[in-house]
């Protein structure tokens, strides 16, 4: 397979590849690269923190003694700090899984199926939910969702009574999670309410059914009389071919273009519409000679999650405080288990503004490099560097305590000739504007290249 | 080329290139004298219920509808006979004494879609609600109009659709001293020192060095300007409360912006919409007023106008889990100085007569008012940027 190839696949499905690995790879043909993937992506991790501690003040509250305040306020206290460890294992998962398809997908579709909830079990399950489904049947997966305790907290399901109808999660069902805008009725969201009366939770988050607040009349639903419940609401969805066609353009414009060509998701609706595999869906992409078009490489945005772990990636780098990994993120707009509403992040050009550009393109050498970024002109040496950089060490480094293994970055570009750095570090080629600045400049070694690189507005693409 | 096909192109190319420059000599010249005019909006984001915010108090159809979560006509604060504002408006209600307030009842648009995310699109870009557009209203002003990014500035990390046009963003900046520490380091002057703007294309590259240049240009022009002026004024200690702050300071300090945006979120009250709609009813109330006063120590609140909106107003009906469900038209708030309708601008909506879904049916379309400000209070021509003719109302 094209090297050019397998580093494009490697970005849309990953977060990057080392130069080792794709030497590896290119050896190989396309189906068994891609075969790999998937062989790779087979079996599931799941993401977990311990929250023994938060368990057992659960446990005492079951045994009927009461929650008083600082009970309450022992949980929420304990429930934020873990969410602070789960964000963080998160990323750091995505920078070093072996499952690396199904990680990506779980990025994926956490973006899809938003949710947020401030309890740590809720959502750590959550979480695992979205990882467990990510390449398997879609139907099965939204019926899955649709009972998470997280999920019937966040969309007001659990609110969802007999004869008191809240329609929150009918709404957002079809609207953002199957169907998209406008392709049903405001009666088809009244009439699917019903079914999904009696939607609840224990206190462990498992689901319950509550029969007595269920409404067990007739629904009409698309054109269906019955008396449905949830799960028939979900499978009469799932026999629109519309959601086919929302779930394969939503997945084309993450993983392919921004811009949709109709042709080729319609060559993706033939293919999920028939039992919406998602594995057989994405197989059927990656293996598409359409996929590795020139005019989709290096062409998308990197997301703030697919920047900060593309570069811990090329640099592992560990932040010493995770509070300020959770800033960092909030600054970038992008913070993982925190999205900014059930439609999520609309990703592209609304990663960037003008206030976000200036620290995406700051960021490499914020973090990897004490904030420096060398100007030495050809044929010069470096006299600042030490200097500049012990400067900032003493201003800012409380700021941005952060330790990043350059050694592991050596070991890794061994190989590889200064010349072909910029293939290895960027997706897309460098404006013509840049390249004689660029190449105005000394080499002072690797490591400061690759800060230059990494700081052009070029690495911010995928 | 005859004088009808002349006008037709001149209204359809930019005025730039067709106004002779004597014109715009003068209009500069009358903009100055006149005083420099601001436009600050406030979203609500998430729907906010304006049925709860100013209250039909008098109607029997809205405590009926209203079982558990109308509010009593012990805590409303009267404005009238039938009408009042919620208890945590009485800020709003000195500003409504002093006739500095408008309330524009009953306001949408034909066709309502009742997802926010739609709703505040279609608010935002002020297009027909079968319309998509990739432009909001304020960007299409600054596409005309702006001469630089920060002719609008959101204060807030990240831009919304309203401030992106075809051709220029406005700024967002929450923090004009850290946008300028960043963006001063001369490594990136060198990599676009050489762009030629023109040659930038729309593609994603093209718009990040775009970005790039514009976040440049201004950083550093709003930190200067900026930091001549400090306030001494309170403000309530929320995200809100600093928003307002950093725009008050913008402002004071002469920042040539003619747009400014903030939001304050959480409106979208699902269950338990008493207490939720009370707290952050509160926060933007005494926001506002510490604002207004700050302005007017200052002397700029005569030359401000703020709009504040919300993308729908919920169902009339109460729904299972005392709330309320996403509904359609809404009430709309104009403070300023120079208002020439003061108080309730229209009679209040309806209840009697509802849609097939139980929502109110909008009298007053939200562009008609978009088409007032640009006009009136922006001096602009109102139809380049909303691409349609809207009649006008006359609450300035």
């Amino acid at each position: 397979m094209k090297r050019k190839h397998i580093q494009h696949l490697y970005w849309r499905i990953g977060f990057g590849i080392l130069p080792n690995d794709l030497d590896a790879l290119s050896k190989k043909s396309k189906k068994e690269v891609v075969n790999n993937l998937f062989k790779a992506s087979k079996q599931v991790t799941n993401l977990e923190v311990d929250t023994t501690e938060i368990k057992a003040v659960f446990g005492s509250m079951m045994s009927g003694s009461k929650m008083d305040k600082t009970v309450r306020q022992k949980i929420k206290k304990l429930s934020r700090e873990k969410q602070i460890e789960l964000n963080v294992s998160w990323i750091n998962r995505l920078s070093q899984s072996q499952e690396i398809l199904r990680e990506k997908m779980t990025l994926f579709w956490a973006n899809h199926f938003v949710c947020e909830d401030n309890n740590i079990v809720y959502i750590q399950k959550f979480n695992n939910t979205l990882r467990e489904h990510a390449l398997g049947n879609f139907g099965t997966f939204v019926k899955a969702i649709s009972k998470e305790a997280a999920m019937t907290k966040y969309l007001n399901t659990k609110q969802n009574r007999k004869q008191k109808p809240n329609e929150n999660f009918a709404r957002e069902l079809m609207e953002l999670f199957t169907l998209g805008v406008g392709n049903y009725t405001e009666n088809d969201i009244k009439e699917s309410a019903k079914a999904f009366t009696g939607y609840s939770h224990n206190l462990k988050g498992e689901f319950v059914f509550r029969k007595r607040v269920h409404h067990e009349g007739n629904k009409t639903f698309f054109g269906k009389t019955g008396h449905f419940k949830g799960d028939d609401i979900i499978d009469i969805i799932l026999e629109q071919k519309q959601c086919a066609t929302y779930i394969c353009g939503k997945i084309y414009r993450y993983f392919v273009n921004d811009t949709i060509d109709p042709d080729h998701v319609n060559a993706m609706v033939d293919v999920f519409y028939k039992d919406y595999d998602i594995e057989k869906l994405m197989r059927y992409v990656f293996m598409s000679d359409w996929f590795y078009n020139d005019k989709h490489i290096g062409t998308k945005i990197k997301s703030p999650i697919e920047l900060l772990v593309g570069m811990n990636t090329m640099v592992p780098t560990q932040f010493k405080n995770n509070k300020q990994l959770l800033y960092l993120q909030k600054l970038m707009g992008q913070i993982l288990l925190n999205p900014p509403n059930v439609a999520g992040w609309k990703g592209g050009k609304n990663w960037i503004d003008s206030n976000i550009i200036v620290l995406r393109l700051k960021l490499p050498s914020l973090l990897l490099n004490d904030a420096y970024i060398s100007k030495t002109e050809k044929g010069q040496k470096d006299t600042r560097m030490m200097h500049k950089k012990e400067q900032f060490k003493k201003q800012f480094g409380k700021r941005f305590k952060t330790e990043s293994s350059w050694s592991y970055f050596k070991d890794h570009f061994k190989n590889v000739e200064l010349n072909d750095m910029p293939n290895h570090l960027l997706a897309c080629e460098i404006s013509e504007h840049a390249k004689p600045y660029l190449n105005a400049l000394e080499k002072v070694s690797k490591r400061e290249y690759c800060v230059q690189l990494m700081s052009l507005p070029e690495y911010q693409m995928c | 080329m005859n004088r009808r096909k002349f006008l037709k192109q001149s209204s359809l190319a930019s005025s730039l290139f067709f106004v002779p420059d004597f014109v715009r000599a003068f209009e500069d010249m009358a903009s100055s004298r006149l005083g420099y005019k601001r436009l600050v909006i406030v979203q609500l984001s998430g729907g906010n219920d304006g049925l709860n915010t100013v209250i039909p108090f008098r109607n029997d159809l809205y405590y009926k509808e209203r079982p558990t979560i109308g509010i009593k006509k012990a805590d409303i604060i009267k404005i009238n006979e039938e009408v009042g504002l919620h208890a945590r408006l009485a800020p709003l209600k000195r500003l409504y004494d002093n006739g500095n307030l408008t309330i524009i009842n009953n306001v949408g648009y034909p066709n309502p879609n009742r997802s926010h995310f739609r709703s505040m699109d279609i608010w935002q870009t002020a297009t027909d609600s079968d319309k998509f557009s990739q432009s909001g209203w304020i960007g299409r002003y600054l596409d005309h109009y702006g001469k630089k990014p920060y002719s609008a500035i959101e204060i807030d990390e990240s831009l919304s659709l309203a401030m992106k046009g075809e051709h220029l963003n406005a700024i967002a900046t929450q923090d004009a001293k850290s946008l300028y520490n960043l963006s001063k380091e001369p490594y990136f002057k060198n990599i676009h020192k050489h762009q030629n703007d023109v040659h930038l294309n729309e593609h994603n590259l093209g718009y990040l060095y775009k970005s790039m240049i514009a976040a440049e240009s201004s950083a550093k022009y709003i930190y200067e300007t900026s930091k001549t002026v400090s306030t001494t004024k309170e403000y309530p200690n929320n995200k809100f409360g600093k928003q307002l702050k950093t725009t008050a300071q913008f402002i004071n300090s002469g920042l040539q912006t003619k747009v400014f945006y903030s939001s304050l979120g959480g409106f979208d009250t699902h269950f338990s919409q008493i207490g939720r709609q009370e707290r952050l009813l509160g926060m933007y109330a005494k926001g506002i007023e510490t604002f207004v006063q700050d302005l007017k120590d200052n002397n700029t609140f005569k030359d401000t106008l703020i709009l504040t909106f919300s993308e729908f107003g919920r169902r009339v009906k109460q729904n299972g889990s005392a709330g309320t469900d996403h509904g359609t038209a809404n009430n709309v708030f104009i403070i300023g100085e120079q208002l020439k309708k003061q108080g309730l601008y229209n009679k209040m909506a309806n209840l009697s007569d509802l849609d097939d879904n139980g929502d109110l049916k909008f009298e007053i379309d939200f562009r008609t008012i978009y088409a007032t400000v640009l006009d009136k209070w922006l001096e602009v021509n109102d139809k380049k940027i909303l691409n349609k003719s809207f009649n006008q109302l006359h609450f300035i």
